[in-house]
């Protein structure tokens, strides 16, 4: 890790905080808070700044440490939470989220951006503690090295033995600004450096760090501040932090456990003020006393545990229950999502190249080989499973976001509006999540702006006066399903046909389903906004909503009840890389069915086709179908063409479902299940509608993956086409 | 003094040769860049996409990499080529603005990579070449015969190619 790296890594935290202390507002806007989401948003401000302090950001830090001041007297219960300082805190989170996007020298150059800062400064001072004016100057003054014998043994003095990784230096990691920033948090009343591990001249290396300190801190900060210190560098080091409470025998436990000399750790500590002479001789005697007890019932032994040791073990698992946003970086791995795609790919090749082997292995009719290859299988797909669910992310991230989207654009349009989430936990592909923030933001502010009404019109038809809205999501036959839908006005048909008409987008003359009307606002250019608002209406938008939805796969529905609300159902495929197919073949050409469309396969022939129509009857329902030969136009090879159409043999039907929509798919044969590993088919094909991609089959050759949804749409569009032809 | 430097610099400009693989396409002969160009494959049918245009023969398994081949013959506005024993795939690389795009091209035959030097690469002219004009980058002469060189990027855009298929299922 490079010090490049270890920023990066800040300002993904940094992110990450930024985002909890969001959630956190919104909550306290909402009145819902305990001293705990206090705690949590302190933690969080008090972590940037930390980590902020460690790259020497100073201009994050000033500002931050303010905030830090406001939210530890509004958890401290000294201030109480009202809107005007909540507002303000939204606008202060904006603010650092706009510093931590800022470089120092950037900073220094943008007069603006430290306007701001100081604005919003002067505006929180009613609630900055007046005692600490001057934060900063105060924190200096601590700086100052006042030792004083008689506080010493007065004050809490935590002892903190650092064994930081000896790559430490190699990772732009300098244990210089951990002791500073250390000395920031109260007053470091001594150091002992360790030097024992430093090598021969000839073994040095500069970039290596040999050693190691022993520090003695009075400082009223909780063990978590204290132990933030060191987020960046914890998982490599040896860090040990005992409480100011921690008995003689907590010091020997970890004199014990440090790899150093005992004797001259006993002499270190005592030069630290963490033990006395006295005290060790005590404690020798007492351990003396203790083992000669034990020696004597031997029964119920109960080995002596450090009390104050296990105390701040405990602590730390309370901790770390109560913090899970801060402690996430514990139990999880950052990785390069590059790393991860390659992965993925990897495991598409090996998915690919064992279905080959399956099919030697089912030539060579050698039943161990075949029971072998089975058993491969099997871990296969296991091991495709697993990989794919490190790239599945819950939705619950971006559906946070909306929470202040909401918020604000209530605010700026002056509506009431309450935002509901469902199903924050149901995951879906990473690439997908970060692919569906604008269409939804779409969706969701032309809910707000065009949908809902404003409150004396909501009151009037008697509704109730604040607007619902309401995002959900949730898992349908194979497909991930998110759902807007709001109590507002619904949309109106016969507006959207009017403007249709005025737009010649539809002729007058024709008959479309309300589905279909609801589509057209789908349509390049239409916009049924009446005025412009800077938040939606400007006729971009809809359209391209809907193809960002289709660039992954998926498709939208609208429901909508005139004066009741309006819906749109977004559908997506769990993940784009690797889909279970059923294989068919129609002339020459080899297609994928995705698995999860598939209702039933039937023999066409055995079905009442219903003549002159592209229908047939299946149970009494009258399903509409379409012959994949026709609709790609695939006439077979030159030398293999059948002179007469009607002499193609159309037997097999696969029933597929998408939505509400159910239609068949007519093909000449069907062979069966297939992993198929998606294979974009490139930027030159976009325009290419009912195929979704490709895939490689286990003899090398490559077949299509039919997009149900454009199929189905297409068969409509050329019904519509025919009807309008028939009229 | 500047003209020394000048005559300096004109030595060294001669002294920059290209190098290009040729090959034919009917009567034909076209150059391209040989940094362009990836390897060459035989040619062993190719999958026929749904409604493409005719330029777009197909795509195949490039070693697991489902890759476009071009009937450049089509795309320089001649006649589709006639596949025979010889008939080979050239592997193209582009790096359109930053997009990596590889693509194949049908050949009657691959001849040979052949050095220029700078100074003997000729403009294009205006016309007689019978293709459109952007798409070469030079003519060059050897053994009597002319070698057409072609502008890879411009020729194989896959933004082109992808409005040329949109216009083809319109």
């Amino acid at each position: 890790m490079s010090l490049d790296a270890a920023l990066e890594t800040f300002y993904a935290e940094a992110k990450e905080h930024l985002e909890s202390m969001e959630h956190i507002l919104l909550q306290l806007d909402e009145g819902e808070y305990n001293d705990e989401t206090l705690n949590d948003i302190f933690r969080s401000a008090h972590t940037i700044k930390g980590s902020a302090g460690i790259f020497a950001l100073e201009h994050i830090v000033e500002f931050t440490h303010v905030i830090e001041n406001v939210l530890d007297r509004a958890r401290e219960n000294e201030i109480t939470i009202e809107t005007k300082l909540v507002n303000l805190l939204f606008q202060c989170r904006d603010h650092i989220q706009a510093l931590v996007k800022t470089s120092s020298e950037e900073f220094n150059d943008n007069i603006s951006l430290q306007e701001s800062g100081a604005n919003l400064l002067t505006q929180l001072s009613p609630w900055i503690n007046e005692q600490e004016p001057s934060s900063t100057q105060n924190e200096a003054e601590e700086k100052l090295p006042a030792i004083n014998q008689e506080n010493l043994t007065q004050q809490k003095c935590w002892h903190i033995s650092l064994r930081l990784s000896s790559d430490c230096l190699k990772n732009g990691m300098d244990p210089i600004s951990f002791i500073t920033f250390l000395s920031g948090l109260g007053e470091i009343k001594h150091i002992e450096t360790i030097t024992d591990n430093f090598p021969s001249i000839n073994n040095y290396d500069a970039e290596t760090l040999y050693f190691a300190y022993e520090i003695s801190l009075s400082t009223d900060a909780d063990l978590a501040t204290i132990e933030n210190t060191f987020m960046f560098v914890q998982d490599d080091s040896d860090i040990t932090i005992l409480s100011p409470e921690a008995t003689v025998d907590d010091y020997l436990a970890l004199i014990d456990a440090l790899p150093e000399d005992n004797q001259r750790l006993r002499d270190v500590f005592i030069k630290c003020g963490s033990l006395t002479e006295q005290t060790l001789a005590q404690a020798h005697k007492n351990k003396e006393e203790i083992e000669a007890l034990n020696s004597k019932s031997q029964r119920d032994e109960v080995p002596p545990q450090p009390k104050a040791l296990l105390e701040t073990l405990k602590n730390s698992d309370l901790q770390q229950q109560k913090s899970t946003n801060e402690r996430k970086s514990n139990k999880q791995i950052r990785i390069d999502s590059d790393r991860l795609d390659n992965l993925i790919n990897l495991i598409g090749e090996l998915v690919i190249n064992q279905q080959r082997i399956d099919l030697l292995a089912s030539t060579s009719k050698n039943p161990d080989l075949l029971e072998a290859v089975d058993d491969f299988e099997g871990f296969t797909e296991q091991i495709r499973d697993a990989a794919l669910k490190l790239r599945m992310v819950q939705i619950g991230g971006i559906f946070q976001r909306f929470k202040r989207v909401v918020r604000d654009t209530a605010q700026e349009l002056n509506k009431e509006i309450e935002l509901h989430i469902e199903g924050a936990e149901t995951e879906l592909d990473r690439l997908m999540v970060e692919k569906l923030g604008d269409p939804l933001t779409h969706i969701i502010r032309n809910a707000m702006d065009h949908g809902l009404e404003p409150v004396e019109q909501r009151v009037s038809v008697g509704k109730q006066s604040t607007g619902q809205l309401k995002l959900a999501a949730y898992h349908e036959a194979g497909h991930v399903v998110i759902a807007i839908s709001d109590d507002g006005k619904g949309i109106d048909i016969e507006v959207i046909r009017r403007k249709a008409i005025e737009k010649n987008i539809i002729s007058a003359e024709m008959k479309l389903t309300d589905n279909e009307l609801f589509h057209l606002i789908f349509h390049p250019g239409f916009s049924t906004a009446s005025t412009v608002t800077n938040l939606s209406g400007r006729g971009v938008g809809m359209d391209v909503v809907k193809r960002n939805v289709e660039s992954l796969q998926g498709s939208i529905e609208i429901n909508s009840t005139l004066g009741k609300g309006s819906e749109f159902k977004i559908r997506l495929p769990l993940t784009l890389a690797i889909i279970d197919g059923f294989h068919v073949q129609s002339q020459d050409t080899h297609f994928i069915i995705p698995q999860t469309t598939i209702t039933e396969c039937i023999d066409l022939t055995s079905h009442q086709h219903i003549e002159g129509r592209h229908c047939i009857d299946l149970r009494g329902e009258m399903i509409p179908f379409l012959n994949i030969s026709e609709i790609f136009m695939l006439n077979g090879q030159p030398n293999q063409k059948m002179p007469n159409k009607k002499s193609i043999p159309r037997e097999e039907l696969v029933i597929v479902q998408f939505g509400n929509d159910i239609a068949g798919i007519a093909v000449d044969r069907l062979y069966g299940e297939i992993q198929t590993v998606v294979k974009p088919l490139g930027p030159i094909f976009n325009s290419l509608k009912g195929i979704g991609g490709s895939t490689l089959l286990g003899n090398g050759d490559i077949a299509f993956i039919l997009d149900i949804p454009q199929l189905i749409e297409m068969a409509i569009n050329r019904d519509l086409s025919h009807r309008h032809l028939a009229n | 003094m500047s003209e020394l430097l000048h005559q300096r610099d004109k030595k060294l400009s001669q002294q920059e040769t290209r190098q290009f693989l040729t090959f034919t396409i009917g009567e034909e002969h076209f150059g391209m860049e040989l940094h362009q160009t990836r390897e060459i494959l035989e040619y062993d049918g190719v999958t026929q996409v749904p409604l493409m245009p005719q330029f777009l023969s197909g795509v195949i398994n490039l070693r697991g990499e489902v890759v476009p081949v071009i009937d450049l013959s089509v795309r320089l506005e001649r006649k589709p080529i006639i596949l025979h024993k010889r008939t080979c795939i050239i592997i193209v690389e582009l790096h359109e603005s930053s997009q990596h795009c590889v693509l194949g091209l049908l050949a009657d035959s691959v001849n040979e990579v052949i050095e220029i030097p700078e100074q003997d690469i000729e403009d294009a002219p205006a016309f007689g070449a019978k293709i459109r004009p952007e798409f070469i980058l030079g003519i060059a002469k050897k053994a009597e015969t002319f070698i057409i060189l072609l502008d890879a990027e411009k020729t194989l855009s896959p933004k082109e190619l992808a409005h040329l298929v949109e216009a083809e299922l319109k």
